[in-house]
C-alpha cells in the first residue's frame, strides 16, 4: 500500500500588527483583537507552572512506588467546560484522559456543583481509563459564595496500588469482565460542600487490599488540588475574572496556533499501517490486529482506527481516551515545536476509534492491562506516520514494557510482592541509532534497583545486561535487548509475566531489519531449559531460575549502507558479533585489534545487495511478522 | 592575607582579605589551556598591590574543572570493574529520560565504553554474606586488558559492597599493588549506600576526572611553589564545605559544583551577621540564573545531582539528562536565563526568552560582534539600565541604536508594542522564568518565600533583584559587596566539612546495628578532621537520617539530636512527622512506623576565629549623574546614577541606578536603597 503524498497547502498567515510607537507609553495597551501578548505569555508561564507544582506535590507526598518510579499520574487545570488548559508533566498515555473524565462528571452533575465539592470517579465506561486510575476533581469559584459556574477545575488522576478485584494490584491481564477487576466508581462526590462522603469512603476502605496506601495517595491528590486553588486565587487577584477568562482561552488558542503551524509544515497525505499484539492470553496464539490510518490535510490531522480488531476477552481493551493518548503522542513526535499540551492541540487532531473495537471497548470488556494496547497503538500510529514523514519517525521500539510480578511469602512467612516493569530499546532513527537501555517513548519509567530487589524479596538477580545481535540491523541500528534473570530463594512464589512481541517483531523502516523477539525462559543454560509463553502465570519453586529477554528494536535504513566503522564500533562494544557483522551488515572484521577489511566488505555487500533484491522502497517496508502464515518475512536475516 | 580564587568558564576572580581587614579584588579572563596561569597572574597582581610585607596565609579555591572535564569529554581513559552480569548498569542507568516527544533525544555517552567495563566472578548478598566467592584469577585477565588498552583510571563497583566491602577491597588492593600508577576509585569508599546505579555512576565520575584534577592541582602546586607561596590550599566542595587538596585528589567527584556552592556559602555566613537568617540566594550571570536557600544560617542541600542535565526542567520531575552524581550538594535550581538569553517570538505569536543564549560570542546585538538576535542585555540597555559607555568601567562601549533597531524589528513591531514596552515585557518574561528557579528551592520544599530576604549577586543578579522580589512578595533585598565576585568572597567564609553516609536495612534495623554504624561514622568524621589539623574542640558533628513511613517510596532528611542509638530511635517518629508535615502538609496517624534507610554525618572543622570581616566599606563615592531610564507605570524618567559609596544608612527612594565596576543594581520606583553597616546595599520594597 503506497502512501499518497500531496504538497501541503501552506497557511501563510502572518501576524500583521502595526507598530504603535509612543514616547511615554508606560502602561501596556490591550490590543482590540486579544490580550496583551506579554500578559498572555506571563499567564501561560504561571498556569503551566501551577500544573507542574500540582504534579510535584503528588510526587512528593504519595505513598505508592508506582506513582514515583513510573510517574503514572497526571495533574491539570481545566476550564469550566472541562477543556484542558494546562497539564503538568505526565505520561503521554494520559494526554486525553482528564478532559474526557471531567466532561463525564459535568454531564452527570450539570449545575449541581458547589464550592467545597470534590468529585471522584474511575469507571472506564463513564470517562475513565482502567479501574486503578482514580480521578479527583475540585472546582474553583473565584468569588466566595458567588453563584454560577466554577472558573476552573483542579484535576488529578493517579494509578492506585490496588482497587480490589480478583488479583493484588487490580492489574491482571487475564480477567474477562470489568466486574472481576475491582471497585467501579461512577462520577460521585467524595466531598460535598466541604464534608466528606463517609458512605463512599467506607465502601472504598472495604473494597481495596491496601486502604492505608490508597487513602494516602488520595490525600496527595487532594493536596495537589489545594495547591492549584491557592495559585488560582493569586491569579484572580492579579488579573480579575474577566481578563482571566480571556487568558484561559488565549492559552488554548496559542497551542492550537502552534499545532496548526506544525501540521501545515507537513506534506498532506494518507497512510495506513497494521501492527499486531501476539494474543490476549485468553485466546492464546490468536493475534490481535491494530489498524491506524493517518489523514493529513492542511493544518489538521486525523487518526482513524477503523479496521482494528473487535474488543477481546482478555483485559487489554482500550478506552477512547487511551487510544487518543497514543495518537497524540505519535503526532507530537513529528511536530517541529513541543507546544504546551492542552485543548488547542486536540482541536487540530481528530481521533476516530470505532466503539466495540479494542481501541474503544464497550462494557463489560475488561481493560486493567490495557497498557500493552496503548504501547502497540503508539507503534501502529508511528508506523502510519513513517510512511508520510520518513525523516521524522523511528523504527519500532521494544514494544512497550514487560510487566513482571513475583509474590508469595518468604521463609519467615512474611508476604512480599515484587512488581517490576522492564523496558529498554528505541528503534533506529532517521539520523542516528536507536537508544540502548532507555524507557519507551510512550512511558517514562525507572527500572528497579537490583540491590533493592534482593534486599526486599527472597530473590537473587543473576544478571541485567545487554544482548548482542538483538538490535534490528540498519543504517541506523535498533537498540539492543536487555535481559534480567531471577532465582527463587523462598520455597515457592507466583510468577506473572505480561510480555508481547514474541511472535510479532518490532518492525524496521526504510529497509532496516526487525528487532528480535521477547523470550521467557525457565532454567536457562541447563538441560531443563524451557521456552515459556509470553504471557503467563505460574509457580516458581525454590532454586528455579526465570529469565526475561526484552525484544530488540527495529533498524532504520539498509544495513548494507551502514558505515563499516560504526559496525566495527558495535563489534568492539559487544553489541554486534563478528558473525552478525558479516551476516546482517556485510562487513568483514578481522584481526586483533579488530579492523574492517574494506575490500572484502565491499564485495560481500555487493553480493548481498543482489541476493536481497532491489534496494528497499524509500517509503517503508512491510511489517515483519514471524510464525504467521499470511505474513511476509522480509526481515529475516539473509 | 587569605585569598579566595574562583575559576569560572569565562572569568577568574580573586578576592583577598588582609589581616587588617582590607579587601582587594582581581578579575581576569580565564585561561582554559592551563587554568593555573590565570591564578598565578592574579596572585602576583594582588601581592604587588598588598606591598612587600604581605604573606599569603591560606588559599581557598573553587573551580569548574570537574564539571568541565565531564561536559567537554576530556575525561581520562577509564575502566570499570563490576560483578559478572552487571557491567551494563552504568549504560542502562535508571531508564528515565528528561524529555518527551523528541525522537532525537540522545543519552549522554557512558563515561566508560562497554569494552572497558570488565567483569569479575563474585557476588555478595544484600545481608553481606557471600553468594559467589571472588575468583581472583579473573583479575589477571583484567590487568592485562587495562595495560593493553592504556587505561589511566579504574572504578571498582561490585554489588552490595555497601553491606560488605570485602571483595572490593581485595580487588582494589591488588590493583593498587600491581599497578601503582593507576588511579583507583572504589565504590564503598566513595558512596557506601544501596542502589547500584547511583553508586556506580558516582564512582565512575570520580575515576574519570581524577587524573585530570590531579594534574591540574599538581601544576598549580608547582607554580605556587615557584612563587614562594606555601600556604595551606583548600578547595570548595559541591556540598559547601572546604577540603584539603590531598583529600580532593582522592575524591575529585566532590568538587564538581564547586563555584556555585561558594556563593551560597558566602550568603549563609553573611546572613547570620546581618540578622537575615532566612535567605533566597539569586545568582545570575551571562547564561543562567541559579537560586538557593539558606535557612537559619544553614545552606540547604540536596542528596544528588546530575552533571550536564542542563537547566531546570519543569518541576525537576524529569531526570536523566546528565551524569548522576549522588553526593550531597548545595541545592541549586538553575534556569536558562541570563544576560545573553535570546528574545524571540514563536510561530504561535508568543514572546519567549531563552533558553538559547547568544553567549559571549557573538553576544548581544549591542556588543557589535555580529549578534543579530536581541537579548536580555539589549533590553536592559535600551531601557537605560545599563551604562551605554559600557561594562567593566567603560572598556567595551555598547551600541544603543543597534539594540533598539533589533528590538524594534524582531519584537516590538510583531507584538504591536513600542520598543520600551517590548523590552520591558521581555524582562518580565525572563523574571517569570527565574521565579520558577526560586520557587523550586522554596515553595516546592514547603518554605514560605515571603518570609525570606533575597541576596542577589553575579554580574546580572542586582539588575533583576528588585523586580523578582516584587513578583514573589519579598520585601527585603540584599546586594553584598563585590556582587560580581561574590563566589570568590564566599570562599573566604566557608568551613572545612566532610559529608559521610551509611546505608541501613530499614525495617529490620536494630538499636545495636544503628549504634555500630553511628560509632563508625563519628569515628571516620573525627579522623578526617584530625587529618586536616583540627583540634578536638574544633570538631563539630551533625547527624541526620534519611527516613520514611514504612510503605512510602522515598525518604526525607531528618536532623537528629546527638545521642545513643536508643535515644535516637525514640525521638525519631516525632522528628520525622514534624518534618513530613512541614514538607507535605500532613502527617500519618500516630503509631505509623518510621524506618531509617541511611544515616548521614556532617563533620565540620570550626575555625579558631571568625572568618567574616567586620565590614567591607565601599570605595569612595563616584561622581553622580543622571540618565533617562524607563520604568513600568512611569515611562521615561531622568534617573540618578550613583555609586554604592553615595548611599548612607538613610533609605533613599528609587528610581535610581547604582553602578559598580562589576555589576549594576536597578532600584525601581517604589523601592528604596540604603547602605548597612557591613557594606551591603539594602533594598526595601513597599
Amino acid at each position: 500500500m503506497a502512501a499518497k503524498i500531496m504538497r501541503a497547502d501552506r497557511h501563510a498567515a502572518k501576524p500583521s500588527l502595526s507598530c504603535t510607537a509612543m514616547q511615554n507609553d508606560s502602561t501596556l495597551p490591550v490590543p482590540a483583537q486579544g490580550p496583551n501578548p506579554i500578559t498572555a505569555e506571563l499567564f501561560r508561564n504561571a498556569i503551566v507552572a501551577l500544573a507542574d507544582e500540582m504534579a510535584l506535590t503528588i510526587y512528593r507526598a504519595a505513598y505508592s512506588g508506582v506513582l514515583k518510579n513510573i510517574m503514572d499520574y497526571s495533574t491539570a487545570i481545566c476550564d469550566a467546560e472541562g477543556r484542558l488548559v494546562a497539564q503538568g508533566l505526565s505520561l503521554p498515555g494520559h494526554l486525553a484522559s482528564i478532559p474526557t473524565a471531567l466532561r463525564a462528571c459535568l454531564a452527570h452533575f450539570k449545575d449541581d456543583i458547589a464550592e467545597g465539592d470534590v468529585l471522584v470517579m474511575n469507571d472506564p465506561y463513564e470517562g475513565g481509563m482502567h479501574l486503578p486510575d482514580i480521578f479527583i476533581f475540585r472546582p474553583f469559584f473565584p468569588v466566595k459564595g458567588g453563584d454560577g459556574k466554577p472558573l476552573i477545575w483542579a484535576t488529578t488522576v493517579c494509578h492506585h496500588t490496588d482497587v480490589g478485584g480478583r488479583v493484588p494490584g487490580s492489574n491482571a491481564s487475564d480477567s474477562t469482565e470489568i466486574f472481576a477487576e475491582g471497585l467501579r466508581i461512577p462520577p460521585l462526590k467524595l466531598m460535598e460542600k466541604g464534608v466528606y462522603n463517609d458512605t463512599l469512603l467506607r465502601i472504598i476502605d472495604r473494597n481495596v487490599r491496601l486502604p492505608g496506601r490508597v487513602m494516602g495517595d488520595i490525600r496527595a491528590q487532594l493536596a495537589a488540588c489545594e495547591i492549584a486553588l491557592r495559585g488560582m486565587a493569586d491569579l484572580v487577584t492579579r488579573h480579575g475574572v474577566v481578563e482571566l477568562q480571556v487568558l484561559l482561552a488565549e492559552t488554548m488558542d496559542h497551542s492550537e496556533r502552534l499545532a496548526r503551524h506544525c501540521l501545515a509544515e507537513l506534506a498532506d497525505g494518507e497512510a495506513t499501517f497494521t501492527d499486531w499484539i501476539d494474543d490476549d492470553q485468553i485466546d492464546a496464539g490468536v493475534p490481535i490486529k491494530l489498524v491506524c490510518t493517518v489523514r493529513k490535510t492542511g493544518d489538521k490531522m486525523v487518526f482513524d482506527w477503523t479496521g482494528s480488531s473487535a474488543q477481546v476477552k482478555g483485559a487489554i481493551n482500550n478506552t477512547w481516551s487511551y487510544t487518543a493518548g497514543a495518537s497524540y503522542c505519535a503526532a507530537k513526535c513529528v511536530m517541529s515545536v513541543n507546544m504546551a499540551n492542552n485543548d488547542g492541540v486536540f482541536r487540530a487532531i481528530e481521533v476516530i476509534a470505532p466503539p466495540g473495537t479494542i481501541t474503544n471497548a464497550l462494557p463489560p470488556a475488561a481493560c486493567a492491562a490495557r497498557g500493552l494496547t496503548g504501547f502497540r497503538a503508539a507503534d501502529c500510529a508511528f508506523g502510519a506516520l513513517a510512511q508520510l514523514y520518513p525523516d521524522r519517525v523511528f523504527a519500532a521500539s521494544d514494544g512497550g514494557n514487560t510487566g513482571i510480578t513475583i509474590g508469595g511469602t518468604d521463609k519467615d512467612r512474611k508476604p512480599y510482592i515484587y512488581v517490576d516493569f522492564l523496558s529498554g530499546a528505541w528503534g533506529g532513527r532517521p539520523t542516528r541509532d536507536g537508544l540502548d537501555g532507555n524507557t519507551n517513548m510512550f512511558a517514562n519509567m525507572a527500572s528497579f534497583s537490583v540491590e533493592v530487589i534482593e534486599a526486599e524479596n527472597p530473590l537473587e538477580v543473576l544478571d541485567y545486561e545487554m544482548l548482542p545481535d538483538t538490535g534490528g540491523p540498519g543504517q541506523f541500528r535498533g537498540g539492543v535487548s536487555l535481559r534480567r534473570t531471577w532465582r527463587m530463594l523462598a520455597d515457592e512464589g507466583i510468577l506473572q509475566v505480561r510480555a508481547d512481541r514474541a511472535t510479532h517483531l518490532p518492525y524496521g523502516l526504510q529497509g532496516g531489519g526487525p528487532g528480535t523477539s521477547s523470550r521467557n525462559l525457565l532454567n536457562p543454560g541447563t538441560p531443563e531449559e524451557t521456552l515459556l509463553a509470553a504471557k503467563l502465570t505460574m509457580t516458581l519453586k525454590a532454586g528455579q531460575v526465570f529469565r526475561h529477554e526484552l525484544p530488540g528494536a527495529g533498524g532504520w535504513g539498509s544495513p548494507l549502507s551502514r558505515d563499516p566503522q560504526a559496525v566495527l564500533a558495535d563489534v568492539r562494544e559487544g553489541k554486534v558479533s563478528i558473525d552478525g557483522a558479516l551476516r546482517d551488515y556485510g562487513v568483514v572484521i578481522l584481526g586483533s585489534p579488530a579492523s574492517v577489511n574494506l575490500e572484502a566488505s565491499a564485495a560481500l555487500r555487493a553480493e548481498l545487495q543482489t541476493a536481497r533484491g532491489i534496494a528497499p522502497s524509500p517509503a517503508w517496508q512491510p511489517l515483519h511478522i514471524i510464525n504467521k502464515p499470511d505474513a511476509t518475512s522480509a526481515g529475516e536475516p539473509v | 592575607m587569605r585569598i579566595g580564587i574562583d575559576i569560572g568558564g569565562t572569568f577568574t576572580d580573586l578576592v583577598a582579605i588582609s589581616d587588617d581587614g582590607k579587601v582587594r579584588t582581581y578579575k581576569t579572563a580565564s585561561t582554559p589551556a592551563d587554568y593555573s596561569i590565570g591564578i598565578v597572574d592574579g596572585l602576583q597582581a594582588l601581592l604587588r598591590a598588598a606591598g612587600p610585607n604581605a604573606v599569603v596565609s591560606e588559599l581557598l579555591h573553587a573551580t569548574t574543572i570537574g564539571s568541565n572535564t565531564v561536559l567537554e569529554g576530556k575525561t581520562a581513559r577509564t575502566a570499570l570493574i563490576t560483578t559478572r552480569g552487571f557491567r551494563d548498569v552504568l549504560e542502562i542507568r535508571d531508564l528515565r529520560m528528561p524529555r518527551l516527544y523528541d525522537i532525537n533525544w540522545t543519552k549522554p555517552a557512558p563515561l566508560v565504553p562497554r569494552h572497558l567495563r570488565l567483569e569479575v566472578t563474585e557476588k555478595t548478598r544484600a545481608d553481606g554474606s557471600i553468594a559467589v566467592p571472588l575468583d581472583i584469577t579473573s583479575l589477571a585477565e583484567i590487568i592485562r586488558t587495562l595495560t593493553v588498552e592504556k587505561v589511566e583510571s579504574v572504578a571498582v563497583c561490585l554489588l552490595h559492597s555497601y553491606a560488605n566491602p570485602e571483595h572490593e577491597k581485595i580487588v582494589a588492593t591488588a590493583l593498587r599493588k600491581l599497578m601503582p600508577h593507576m588511579a583507583v576509585s572504589v565504590s564503598h569508599e566513595i558512596l557506601p549506600e544501596i542502589k547500584e546505579y547511583p553508586r556506580t555512576s558516582t564512582t565512575v565520575i570520580n575515576a574519570a576526572i581524577q587524573p585530570v584534577v590531579r594534574a591540574y592541582l599538581a601544576s598549580l602546586g608547582t607554580r605556587l611553589a615557584g612563587m614562594g607561596v606555601s600556604a595551606p590550599f583548600r578547595l570548595m566542595q559541591s556540598n559547601g564545605g572546604l577540603a584539603s587538596s590531598d583529600w580532593v585528589q582522592d575524591r575529585p567527584a566532590g568538587i564538581v559544583e564547586s563555584g556555585p556552592a561558594a556563593g551560597v556559602v558566602g550568603a549563609a555566613a553573611l546572613s547570620m551577621r546581618i540578622g537575615a537568617p532566612q535567605l533566597i540566594t539569586f545568582d545570575m550571570g551571562g547564561t543562567t540564573a541559579k537560586a538557593g536557600l539558606v535557612e537559619n544560617g544553614q545552606v540547604l542541600r540536596t542528596e544528588a545531582m546530575e552533571i550536564g542535565a542542563g537547566v531546570l526542567s519543569g518541576a525537576r520531575l524529569l531526570v536523566g539528562g546528565g551524569y548522576m552524581l549522588k553526593l550531597p550538594a548545595v541545592d541549586l535550581a538553575e534556569v536558562g536565563a541570563g544576560g545573553g538569553s535570546i528574545c524571540r517570538i514563536d510561530p504561535g505569536g508568543a514572546p519567549k526568552v531563552g533558553p538559547q543564549s547568544a553567549g559571549a560570542d557573538p553576544g548581544p546585538v549591542c556588543y557589535r560582534r555580529g549578534g543579530t538576535e536581541p537579548t536580555i542585555t539589549d533590553c536592559n540597555l535600551v531601557l537605560g539600565y545599563l551604562d551605554p559607555a559600557g561594562l567593566a568601567g567603560g572598556s567595551v562601549a555598547l551600541d544603543v541604536p543597534a539594540a533598539t533597531a533589533a528590538i524594534e524589528e524582531k519584537l516590538a513591531r510583531p507584538l504591536g508594542l513600542s520598543v520600551p514596552q517590548a523590552a520591558m515585557g521581555m524582562l518580565r518574561i525572563a523574571t517569570a522564568t527565574m521565579m520558577r528557579a526560586i520557587r523550586a528551592v522554596s515553595v516546592e520544599r514547603g518554605r514560605d518565600v515571603r518570609a525570606c530576604s533575597m541576596m542577589a549577586f553575579g554580574g546580572n543578579g542586582p539588575m533583576f533583584a528588585a523586580s523578582i522580589a516584587r513578583e514573589l512578595g519579598i520585601t527585603s533585598v540584599i546586594v553584598p559587596p563585590m556582587p560580581g565576585l561574590f563566589s570568590a568572597f564566599g570562599l573566604l567564609l566557608a568551613d572545612t566539612e566532610h559529608h559521610l553516609s551509611r546505608s541501613l536495612p530499614g525495617r529490620s534495623l536494630t538499636p545495636d546495628m544503628l549504634q555500630t554504624q553511628l560509632t563508625s561514622l563519628l569515628g571516620e568524621g573525627e579522623s578526617r578532621l584530625e587529618a586536616e589539623g583540627f583540634a578536638p574542640r574544633q570538631r563539630e558533628a551533625r547527624i541526620s537520617a534519611m527516613a520514611r513511613y514504612a510503605g512510602q517510596s522515598s525518604e526525607i532528611a531528618v536532623a537528629l539530636r546527638p545521642g545513643t542509638a536508643a535515644q535516637i530511635l525514640q525521638a525519631l517518629p516525632e522528628a520525622f512527622a514534624a518534618e513530613h508535615e512541614k514538607l507535605y502538609g500532613f502527617r500519618a496517624p500516630e503509631g505509623e512506623p518510621v524506618e531509617i534507610m541511611s544515616l548521614a554525618l556532617l563533620a565540620r572543622g570550626v575555625p579558631s576565629q571568625s572568618r567574616l570581616p567586620l565590614g567591607i566599606p565601599p570605595s569612595m563615592p563616584m561622581a553622580t549623574g543622571h540618565r533617562p531610564a524607563w520604568f513600568d507605570g512611569v515611562g521615561w524618567t531622568a534617573t540618578p546614577v550613583i555609586s554604592r559609596g553615595s548611599l548612607t544608612d538613610v533609605p533613599r527612594a528609587g528610581p535610581m541606578i547604582i553602578q559598580e565596576y562589576d555589576a549594576t543594581c536597578v532600584v525601581p520606583p517604589g523601592c528604596s536603597a540604603a547602605l548597612d553597616g557591613f557594606g551591603n546595599i539594602r533594598l526595601t520594597l513597599g
